[in-house]
């Protein structure tokens, strides 16, 4: 993990110090969409949770395609040649519930990745105003997942909370298509994103998160999965 | 003007962020099909007895049976106090002179509170209940025992 954020702020510098960068343009870019990621973990957990339900709930969501979105400060390197870094996040979550009229039982849980990493892109085809660019792009992948099961019987109410952390490398590469107008272009992203998760602790206790058929063995956040946004970029002097 | 247009957009966009985060409000609603309720019947020592006289005590002695269910808890209750309280199918407790106020007669209620076999939540965590009453009529006047 530690050798990860030094790749990642090698490359940043290596960005700034490169031959001709202080000479091209810059600018920020911002992007939304939709991101699926496996988190095979937490849909075991939330099923195991389920299972122990005194009635017969039922899964209404687990952790569907959700938001991602990016705000990167891109570098002209080259024509041809885009550097960059910045904060990447995405949201995903799972529910199960049952209600009547005596009460209710739900668990919650809500996992948010939130990555700081750098990029490069790559125009494999350039036009006047449309550009198609291959990138790659490294992250330290911060997860958190809050997982919140509550049963109400008669208005008599047992909640238990719980907070996972874990830090990981990603990285993702991908297709980027641009239109370009003057000063700025907007367009789409496509790309698949590998995280290589890590082991969930409890922010409260430091306990690992364990599987509970198999104490031996760790869950972990997969954000591995496909993403597709919706980009635009300005460029800050041209 | 184009790119200031353009600004505005995209922080809107940004300020929509937070909204953009993971929820549920769905919840899976159900209305439970109940299973018949449960067969209670209960026997105590006070059935053939008209108006029985404490005296010094009186054992009352009672059992319960239920069928597709489970009795949570009895109560007996004189004078609005609860003298006896077991969550056991057959017992006994004892009623004393001191425990009414009455010089003539007063009255023993004998709750039971069992499962309602509904199939709600309350009713598998065990937090619903049917209740069975029974009520005797119990002589506290110390004439008889003279």
């Amino acid at each position: 993990m530690r050798n990860t954020g030094r790749f990642i702020t090698m490359i940043l510098i290596l960005a700034l110090l490169a031959p001709g960068a202080l000479a091209q343009r810059t600018g920020f870019s911002a992007s939304f969409g939709m991101a699926s990621q496996r988190m095979d973990d937490l849909k075991y957990l939330q099923q195991y949770i389920l299972d122990t339900y005194p009635v017969e709930g039922r899964i209404t969501s687990s952790f569907p395609p959700f938001s991602t979105g990016s705000l990167n400060i891109i570098k002209e390197w080259y024509d041809h040649i885009h550097i960059g870094g910045g904060y990447s996040y995405s949201t995903t979550g799972g529910k199960s519930s049952y209600s009547d009229y005596s009460g209710s039982i739900y668990t919650e849980m809500d996992a948010t990745s939130h990555r700081l990493g750098a990029f490069l892109s790559y125009s494999i085809l350039g036009g006047e105003q449309l550009d198609l660019s291959l990138y790659g792009r490294v992250d330290a992948n911060l997860t958190s997942v809050e997982s919140e099961s509550a049963i109400n019987v008669l208005g008599i109410i047992n909640r238990v909370y719980n907070k996972y952390r874990t830090i990981s490398p990603s990285g993702s590469a991908g297709l980027e298509l641009m239109y370009k107008f003057s000063g700025f272009s907007v367009g789409m992203v496509a790309g698949y994103l590998v995280d290589l998760p890590g082991n969930l602790t409890n922010t409260d206790s430091d306990n690992d998160l364990t599987d509970p058929n198999n104490r031996d063995r760790i869950l972990t956040a997969d954000w591995t999965g496909w993403h597709i946004e919706i980009k635009t970029l300005i460029w800050l002097n041209f | 003007m184009r790119k200031t247009t353009l600004v505005k957009v995209t922080l809107t966009a940004l300020s929509l962020l937070s909204g953009c985060f993971y929820s549920d409000s769905e919840i899976y609603k159900v209305v439970p099909v109940a299973d018949d309720p449960p067969e209670i019947s209960v026997v105590t020592n006070l059935d053939t007895l008209y108006n029985p006289s404490v005296n010094d005590s009186l054992e009352v002695i009672y059992e319960v049976s239920i069928e597709n269910g489970d009795l949570y808890f009895v109560d007996a209750v004189v004078a609005d106090q609860t003298i006896h309280f077991s969550d056991t199918t057959h017992g006994s407790f004892w009623i004393y002179p001191d425990q009414s106020d009455e010089t003539e007669l007063d009255t023993l209620y004998m709750d039971f509170y069992h499962s309602t076999n509904s199939n709600s939540l309350a009713d598998i965590a065990g937090y619903e209940a049917l209740i069975t009453n029974l009520k005797y009529a119990i002589d506290f006047s110390q004439e008889v025992s003279k």
